[in-house]
């Protein structure tokens, strides 16, 4: 079973050592320069001059491809397919074929979404197969996010898989008593409810229980709160920070003056 | 240190006063062990102790709780922490969730609290030194067993170096020898100091370690005394208490006029021995 429901990949790299939110930023100023971007092709610039360099630079490019061409190559190719085929609009017909005449523009549009998708997928993927979250939530905690946002984000990513065991563990158990979970979709769907109700208010009883363990452990205290990682934020950092800031500007200048 | 005065509570939307008239008197640095059947109140008195009844636990609360001279009202919950720590029983729930590692998991607390990150490094290890858990620094909590993850849980409240510690069945998911090792920090946690109240149905283990054994039943104190008098009283077993193996074969024995009926009753092995070594030399004196 999987542990923890992270992207996470421990490696020493350059990209790994930059703050998080600077990455943050990075991933950030990439979504919104592709999508602000006047030109056609600025989304597939960032993907090959931006993205896919820098995947090499966080040495994750192996898991970055592999995600990217069974997530994100079927996605963002349907989304191309079906606008270009089906998006009303332009004149310049290519072809005209039963129902489907796609023209210049729809071409133009659905490779326009296509790409802007890919580049807002693939960035937030090269973020986390490179940033460990509980380094992202210490750090953002520490700029001001509220205790309490940071835990629900973090604890839900790790306490995901043990309720999918529990529920593995609870279907085994009630098959073990004769419950039949194979068959027709009714039987199925059937097979459920024996499963709904432990999972639940197991469930419900698990997180009174942790919110006790948690404030025995001071989680509202009003002090302020001191960090066990030392997340290292460089001048570095702090100029890649601001040039995405410009970056984005000059792109969003760009879009009002064109 | 602990002053609990006419104590009574009622959990919301309940009728049933599930602790009636509590008066308990505990000093600093001494060991009391919580017994009773299910049902009798003694998760409830660990939380009115810890301060979560009434500010996690809302429904009725009357009397006064004390403890180091400040009334539990007129506290906070993240403040009365620091003085009462609580530590329970499923050890899985005792899991903050939000850390990747027990080191982590451990000092989430003194995070919280804003101790010093070198202060805190140095506590951490300590704390996991005293529980036996240093080699399961890096591992992920989940992945630990339950016995393990209840060593977690303990070492995650001794950290915080609470001057009370209030521990509710805390070795239940453990085998005799994590149990062991567990009582034996506890054991070292009340000689260096703490006063500890500790919840448990392992009666040759109080009887052992504990200053005083506290009855509960039905949310009423029962007995309140030195282990030896309370875990062997005649009261208990017939509300459904459970006596220790070594004073029912004392009991059976006293039966057939194997034990005789001015010595006291044993709780523990030792005890056992001892009685029943002694009443084998009577006997063959009188042949």
């Amino acid at each position: 079973m999987q542990e923890r429901l992270s992207l996470y990949i421990q490696r020493d790299s350059w990209l790994h050592a930059l703050n998080p939110l600077t990455k943050l930023s990075l991933t950030f100023a990439f979504i919104l320069v592709g999508f602000l971007s006047p030109w056609y092709w600025t989304a597939l610039v960032l993907v090959f001059a931006g993205i896919l360099p820098l995947s090499f630079f966080g040495r994750v490019q192996r898991e970055y491809f592999w995600t990217a061409l069974r997530l994100l190559v079927p996605v963002a190719g349907f989304i191309f397919i079906m606008q270009a085929l089906f998006l009303p609009v332009g004149t310049q017909e290519l072809f005209r074929w039963l129902i489907f005449h796609p023209t210049r523009e729809s071409l133009a549009q659905g490779f326009l979404t296509a790409t802007r998708i890919f580049v807002m997928v693939s960035s937030f993927i090269l973020f986390l197969l490179t940033t460990h979250p509980s380094e992202m939530m210490s750090d953002l905690t520490r700029r001001g996010l509220p205790g309490q946002f940071a835990y629900v984000i973090v604890s839900t990513l790790q306490i995901i898989p043990q309720m999918q065991a529990k529920a593995q563990t609870i279907i085994a158990a009630q098959r073990s008593r004769g419950l039949d979970t194979e068959g027709s979709y009714f039987k199925r769907i059937g097979a459920l409810v024996p499963l709904v109700g432990p999972l639940v208010f197991g469930s419900l009883v698990e997180v009174e229980e942790r919110a006790i363990a948690i404030e025995a452990r001071g989680f509202t205290s009003t002090r302020q709160k001191t960090f066990l990682r030392e997340i290292k934020d460089s001048p570095i950092d702090r100029t890649i920070r601001i040039s995405l800031v410009g970056l984005v500007l000059l792109t969003l200048l760009a879009k009002l003056w064109r | 240190m602990i002053n609990l005065q006419n104590v009574s509570y009622k959990y919301p939307l309940t009728d049933k006063q599930v602790l009636k008239d509590i008066n308990l008197q505990v000093q600093p640095g001494e060991f009391v062990a919580v017994i009773g059947p299910n049902g009798a109140g003694k998760s409830t008195l660990c939380y009115a102790i810890s301060g979560f009844i009434p500010h996690f636990f809302k429904g009725e609360l009357s009397g006064s709780v004390q403890v180091a001279g400040v009334e539990s009202r007129q506290s906070t919950l993240s403040e009365w922490v620091l003085t009462v720590g609580l530590a329970f029983q499923n050890p899985f729930n005792q899991i903050s969730g939000a850390k990747y590692t027990v080191f982590e998991e451990i000092a989430f607390g003194l995070e919280n609290i804003g101790v010093p990150r070198d202060e805190m490094i140095t506590r951490v290890e300590q704390a996991m030194a005293m529980t036996g858990i240093t080699a399961l620094a890096q591992r992920s909590p989940f992945s630990l067993s339950g016995g393990q993850q209840q060593r977690v849980a303990l070492t995650s409240i001794l950290v915080m170096q609470p001057q009370v510690l209030v521990l509710d069945e805390p070795t239940s998911q453990l085998d005799p020898i994590g149990a062991r090792e567990v009582f034996g920090v506890i054991r070292a946690m009340s000689h260096s100091g703490m006063t500890v109240i500790l919840v448990e149905h392992k009666v040759e283990w109080i009887a052992s370690f504990a200053d005083r054994v506290v009855a509960l039943h039905e949310g009423s104190i029962l007995l309140d005394g030195r282990p030896d008098d309370v875990l062997t009283s005649p009261f208990l077993e017939a509300r459904g208490f459970g006596l220790s193996r070594y004073t029912q074969a004392a009991r059976a024995a006293a039966l057939d006029g194997l034990w005789s009926p001015g010595r006291r009753l044993p709780v523990t092995l030792e005890q056992a021995v001892d009685g029943f070594s002694l009443e084998a030399r009577r006997d063959a004196d009188s042949h």
